[in-house]
């Protein structure tokens, strides 16, 4: 017996004290690509934010240039009606980082959600259902009566119900997001989206696109641990958003960064003129580095004359650091049928 | 017919044992079956352990253990809130109690404080903060010289050099020679609360909750003196009462429990010099040989009414001392919280055997210990080991 029990416990504080001797190891190593280029070779798991082909819920590539302009109708005095449908949930469990899972909370299912997008004077309604466990309520940034603010009128959980309406404007790109409190918390799990108003003469014709700056702190210890251009980290870095050049490239980006003061986008390879909040068609700067406090906005113009890959990130390096980074492939745009490059393949 | 008797009351009492145990598997059968549910409540939090950070060629590599309740999966690493690709060898899934090896290439700066952080499936991010990086240490023949060298600066020729004072001890009268023995209680008291507070403070600072740091080093400690207490006790019926006997199982013993002290010692300085706190080195090493010293003389003590036997006192010395340069090796080369803990756990229990045994043997020769040489002894020899010990 007491044998038995010496064998036991000795094998216990062996399995202990030594670093687990698996023999039923893969046989195969496994190659991962270090961020300096090295090869690394592995009998284990690969741990990569970058180059692991994951399979995500959310897609960047579609979120970028989705716009959804409502359900269009036209009311007797010709005013465009556009009428929107946005469901709020706070259950959902998505992977937004390779195998890490997170409790988002949603517009219509995604974070962000839907880029709604009316012209400047368009009657906007929204039928806004909250299928949450929460209050939440939408709040748009713009012109708007005080009961459309989405402040005072809370919308209760579980199938409370209400509609917003008011005339789009400004013009410019602006954020929309829950304002129930506390806000960082509402915004923190994910409840955004962007709004663009358009200005009534149309902006020169272009490949438009929408980046949200966003950040998620998975751990709750009041710091974001992981950060992005659309919610996935190092996404665009992996897949390249392709471009063409000679081809004005426009780029509505809204900060919605919560606990870090700033955050910033820097792009490679050229300079754009920047329309602070969009509101006025003339740029009020030519540059390739933007600060923006939380919830700023703004719009990008460019063109690119060289073909390749060119970065664009956070010049706050912790943040690019953490995911907030990404590659525009530019190709010839007088080469339409070029090869589709797959980055870290 | 009584043979018969015998038997079944033989399988009446197997089954009587086995009976509760049974009961027990039922019922946490139960509870992780069917009963799940009646007692699912609470939220189980996850935790894990960066155990060690080691930096090699262009790579940190951490050991990271599975110290919470509930199995998890390591899906991300970072260096200073840098989020690096890495691998995790065996695989990335942890049961509890479960470690592996997080590799991370980069390239670190010596001297450099770094952070190691570690994400889990549910986005929760584990930091061991490094204050200096230093290369880990390869077992080349060249460091295990080295160490091999240093053991021996302090556990070996400081405790030759305290059994030097055999001659001396022996020509003492009675009363003074009560008194140094008393003193090699005190000396060990000392040692023996030394190593079982170093224990502690490892669990405490490397090792996670669920270790229950104190509650190990108590079991460990108490379980070490038992054992010793009765491989002692096996020593001394095999010698018989012949008077030489005696004291010389009781030197014995005593190198015995120094040796294991001397280990954690030599675990103590491997450690430090690995984890780039060498710049201590020559203060350090200086400091535990002259405070080693009067663990020569602990040996020396109760042999001293014998006669000199250079050869048997030579060996324990060796025992003594030895043990040293292993842990330097251990320390240096495969250190581990855990394995330093227990290591200085059966230490301080030896130790505390060793005292038993000493004061036993005062009291069969005096009868009894509030004599004034006797506690004069012992304070004077805890005073002795704590200025010593502020060298260190």
């Amino acid at each position: 017996m007491i044998i038995v029990i010496s064998v036991v416990s000795l094998g216990f504080v062996g399995y202990l004290v030594f670093p687990a001797m698996d023999i039923t190891a893969q046989e195969q190593p496994e190659v991962f690509v270090t961020h300096s280029g090295a090869v690394v070779q592995t009998t284990g798991d690969v741990l990569d934010p970058v180059y692991t082909i994951q399979e995500v819920e959310f897609d960047p590539q579609k979120y970028l240039r989705e716009f959804d302009y409502g359900k269009v109708s036209q009311l007797e005095d010709g005013t465009i009606l556009r009428e929107f449908t946005i469901i709020a949930e706070d259950d959902k469990i998505m992977e937004i980082a390779p195998g890490i899972f997170y409790n988002v909370w949603t517009f219509n299912g995604q974070v962000p959600g839907p880029t709604i997008r009316a012209t400047e004077g368009d009657l906007v309604r929204i039928h806004f259902t909250n299928n949450g466990s929460k209050e939440h309520t939408m709040h748009f940034h713009g012109n708007h009566p005080a009961e459309m603010d989405g402040i005072f009128e809370i919308v209760g959980s579980g199938g409370g119900q209400f509609t917003y309406e008011f005339i789009a404007g400004p013009v410019g790109v602006h954020p929309y997001h829950c304002h129930v409190m506390p806000v960082e918390e509402h915004i923190g799990h994910g409840l955004y989206g962007v709004f663009i108003v358009d200005p009534k003469d149309a902006r020169p014709q272009a490949d438009e696109m929408v980046m949200v700056l966003n950040g998620f702190d998975t751990d709750f210890d009041g710091e974001n641990n992981l950060y992005a251009a659309n919610t996935i980290p190092f996404y665009y870095q992996h897949h390249p958003i392709q471009i063409n050049t000679n081809e004005l490239i426009r780029v509505y980006v809204v900060n919605m960064v919560g606990l870090d003061p700033i955050n910033n986008f820097h792009l490679h390879g050229t300079l754009y003129e920047y329309y602070p909040t969009g509101t006025d068609i003339i740029p009020s700067q030519f540059t390739d580095m933007t600060t923006f406090s939380q919830s700023e906005r703004g719009i990008l113009e460019f063109e690119y004359e060289y073909t390749g890959r060119y970065m664009f990130h956070a010049h706050l390096t912790e943040f690019s650091d953490k995911g907030w980074s990404g590659v525009f492939y530019v190709k010839d745009s007088s080469q339409p049928n070029m090869e589709v490059y797959d980055y870290g393949s | 017919m009584i043979m018969e008797v015998k038997r079944s009351s033989k399988t009446k009492t197997a089954v009587s044992a086995i009976i509760p145990f049974v009961l027990l598997a039922v019922m946490i059968g139960y509870v992780f079956g069917p009963g799940s549910e009646l007692i699912s409540f609470g939220v189980v939090i996850p935790e894990i352990s960066i155990e060690k950070v080691e930096f090699v060629d262009s790579e940190i590599i951490a050991t990271v253990r599975n110290t919470g309740p509930i199995a998890v999966d390591i899906v991300m690493a970072d260096i200073d809130d840098s989020i690096l690709p890495a691998a995790i060898e065996p695989d990335k899934h942890l049961e509890r109690f479960e470690s592996a090896i997080v590799r991370i290439p980069f390239e670190w700066n010596e001297g450099q404080p770094y952070a190691i952080g570690l994400t889990i499936d549910d986005g929760t991010r584990f930091e061991k903060q490094v204050d200096v990086a230093a290369p880990s240490i390869q077992p080349t023949v060249e460091m295990i010289t080295y160490f091999a060298i240093i053991g021996t600066y302090v556990g070996i020729i400081p405790v030759m050099i305290g059994l030097l004072w055999f001659p001396f001890i022996s020509k003492l009268s009675r009363n003074k020679y009560k008194f140094f023995l008393a003193l090699t209680v005190g000396l060990l008291l000392f040692l023996g609360i030394s190593a079982a507070e170093e224990a502690i403070e490892i669990s405490a600072e490397n090792l996670s909750d669920v270790f229950n740091g104190v509650l190990l080093v108590a079991t460990v400690s108490i379980v070490s003196f038992l054992a010793l207490n009765y491989v002692g006790e096996k020593l001394k019926k095999r010698a018989g009462a012949s008077k030489l006997a005696g004291p010389v199982a009781i030197a014995l013993m005593i190198a015995i429990g120094i040796g294991l002290h001397n280990f954690g010692e030599g675990l103590a300085i491997g450690a430090a010099i690995v984890l780039g706190e060498a710049a201590l080195g020559a203060f350090l090493i200086v400091g535990f040989a002259l405070h080693n010293t009067t663990e020569g003389f602990a040996i020396a003590a109760p042999m001293a009414r014998t006669k000199l036997m250079i050869g048997r006192l030579a060996a324990m010395g060796m025992i003594a001392g030895v043990p040293a340069i292993f842990g330097a090796w251990v320390g240096g080369f495969v250190y581990s919280p855990l394995s330093a803990v227990i290591f200085l756990a059966i230490g301080a229990g030896a130790i505390f055997q060793v005292i038993v045994t000493i004061i036993r043997w005062i009291q069969n020769e005096e009868g009894k210990l509030s004599n004034s040489s006797v506690l004069a002894g012992i304070a004077v020899g805890m005073i002795i080991m704590y200025v010593t010990s502020l060298l260190v």
